[in-house]
């Protein structure tokens, strides 16, 4: 006859249909076994997954050891009642999301207001109807499904934020690697040969540049001497630079060409870079200095910038208009020769240099780069780099160049014989 | 004596979504746990505890309101005010009276549970 046995307190009774993920648990706290037999019978009618509690200090257990998708919870009960309750569950992270139906028979404008203070999310009449019983706990549920979705969205947010922070560290540091190894491509500063000084800055906008250069010793009696210019900037501009900078080894172009005519090493670099799909090219300018007599012979792809700085006289930029590589595969470029003379100073840089722009966004320019190399004759060639540096950066107000910048300058020091080389 | 101001059975039923043996198996336990509860409610009136009348007069009434006895309901209820107002001179009779309605109800749930639903 009595089919009806009564819940045990703090276990889970139903049996509904279904799988049972999509089964909503509903944890009932109420003292008086009648009430809380009733409504739990109610709610495991209408498909539920009950737990039942005497008071809340049990609920409060079992809540948090279940997690709940909606509770239920009578207002008055002894140990603790449903409003301490609703302020415990406020204040536990596990459960301060969790939606709260009070039971009660309380319903003045002020004790619903106390409810709703103290964290109840809705109100239960312990003579509701069974459509009222249905819609109110249908409605908490459907906000709890929210909840958790939020949460577990947010959740989800978290972790692909700490993956992707981790990827990036990886990646600065795979750009560290990569920036150290274009580093250790570049020259040596001090002394690459008997009678000549190397000092050079670089700064890179990015972790990495696109901008490179190099003074070799060809044979005893000639210094090689080139600095490229990548479009863009980033890994693939230093990539196609590392390429571009192996080509230019002093071994393959000899091996290659026979020698260092930098006439033929640009129109063979010229035939091998071509533009790329991207629209990516170089621009090269090349030097061969033959230190016997101190005559440079030099050509350029579209580079602007080499500066001769002459110990007597005034200086003069040592480039003439040119297609940059790769835009026309029979370009020819023209080989220009120029006499140095002991304590001369050649400077090559890249635009980034002096296309610094100020704050409202005139450039630096080639004049006021050449008046700081004319300003530091006296000064020694690193400080005098420096000082571009320095200054440039004083004009746009930034420690950072927008664009690759570097300035690479060759001393020829003179001989305590008076002549130069021996 | 009007048998639904003492017990509304077909309320009461349908309060249990017209399931009887819900409603026998919630009768059976409102006979257990009623009789506590009145028992709780007449010792704290005779120890002047007006908090503990009013929790138990309380309790008593939540179950009540299960078995949908109306008569008794309003004396529990009666008695749960006075409880709770400190009033626990006029309680005496009061609770005096919820007794003999809970007799009435415990009556009426027996014969139910012994003999069946009436045809």
């Amino acid at each position: 006859m009595n089919s009806h046995a009564t819940p045990r307190i703090g276990q889970v009774s139903g049996s509904p249909a279904g799988p049972e993920t999509a089964i909503a648990t509903i944890l009932l706290i109420e003292d008086e076994p009648v009430a809380r037999t009733s409504m739990a019978a109610r709610l495991m009618r209408l498909g539920y997954r009950i737990l039942q509690a005497e008071n809340g200090r049990v609920g409060l257990d079992l809540a948090r050891r279940t997690r709940p998708d909606l509770l239920i919870v009578d207002w008055m009960m002894p140990v603790m009642d449903g409003l301490t309750f609703c302020e415990a569950v406020r204040r536990d992270p596990l459960l301060k999301s969790s939606q709260i139906l009070l039971m009660t028979a309380h319903d003045t404008p002020a004790q619903i207001a106390e409810g709703l203070v103290r964290g109840a999310d809705d109100f239960l009449s312990k003579s509701a109807s069974k459509q009222e019983i249905i819609a109110r706990v249908l409605a908490g549920l459907r906000t709890s499904r929210l909840v958790r979705k939020l949460e577990t969205t947010g959740d989800e947010l978290k972790s692909s934020m700490v993956l992707l922070e981790k990827k990036q560290a990886e990646t600065e540091a795979d750009l560290q690697t990569a920036a150290a190894f274009v580093r250790s491509l570049l020259p040596s500063q001090g002394s690459p040969i008997h009678g000549v000084t190397l000092a050079w800055e670089y700064q890179p906008s990015l972790t990495l540049g696109g901008d490179l250069f190099d003074v070799m010793v060809i044979d005893a009696d000639h210094l090689g001497l080139y600095i490229l210019d990548a479009s863009g900037h980033g890994v693939a501009a230093a990539l196609r630079s590392a390429s571009l900078m192996t080509f230019l080894r002093v071994e393959n172009i000899l091996q290659m060409l026979g020698s260092y005519d930098p006439e033929k090493v640009l129109f063979e670099a010229n035939r091998r870079f071509p533009l790329s799909a991207d629209g990516d090219y170089f621009t090269l300018w090349v030097g061969e200095l033959h230190l016997p007599t101190l005559s440079l012979s030099y050509a350029s792809a579209g580079h602007s910038g080499t500066l001769l700085s002459s110990a007597q006289g005034p200086s003069r930029w040592l480039t003439h208009a040119s297609f940059p590589l790769g835009f026309d595969p029979s370009a020819q470029f023209t080989r220009d020769h120029v006499s140095l003379k002991p304590a001369d100073r050649l400077f090559l840089l890249s635009d980034g240099i002096y296309e610094a722009p100020s704050p409202s966004s005139e450039l630096w320019g080639r004049g006021r780069f050449q008046e700081v190399i004319d300003a530091g004759k006296q000064t020694s060639l690193s400080a005098t780099i420096a000082s571009c540096f320095s200054v440039a950066r004083g004009w746009q107000q930034a420690q950072h160049f927008p664009d690759d910048a570097a300035v690479v300058g060759i001393e020829l020091t003179e001989c305590q014989e008076g002549g130069f080389n021996g | 004596m009007d048998k639904t101001a003492v017990l509304d059975l077909s309320e009461a039923l349908n309060r249990a979504d017209g399931d009887r043996d819900l409603f026998l198996t919630l009768a059976g336990l409102f006979l257990q746990e009623s009789s506590k509860e009145i028992a709780s409610a007449r010792a704290a009136l005779e120890q002047q505890d007006h908090a503990g009348l009013a929790a138990a007069a309380h309790k008593l009434k939540g179950s009540v309101m299960e078995m949908c006895a109306p008569r008794l309901f309003e004396s529990t209820k009666r008695l749960e005010e006075l409880g709770r107002q400190g009033e626990l001179t006029k309680a005496w009779p009061v609770c005096a009276d919820v007794e003999t309605r809970l007799v009435e109800v415990h009556a009426v749930l027996r014969e139910l549970i012994a003999g069946g639903f009436p045809s």
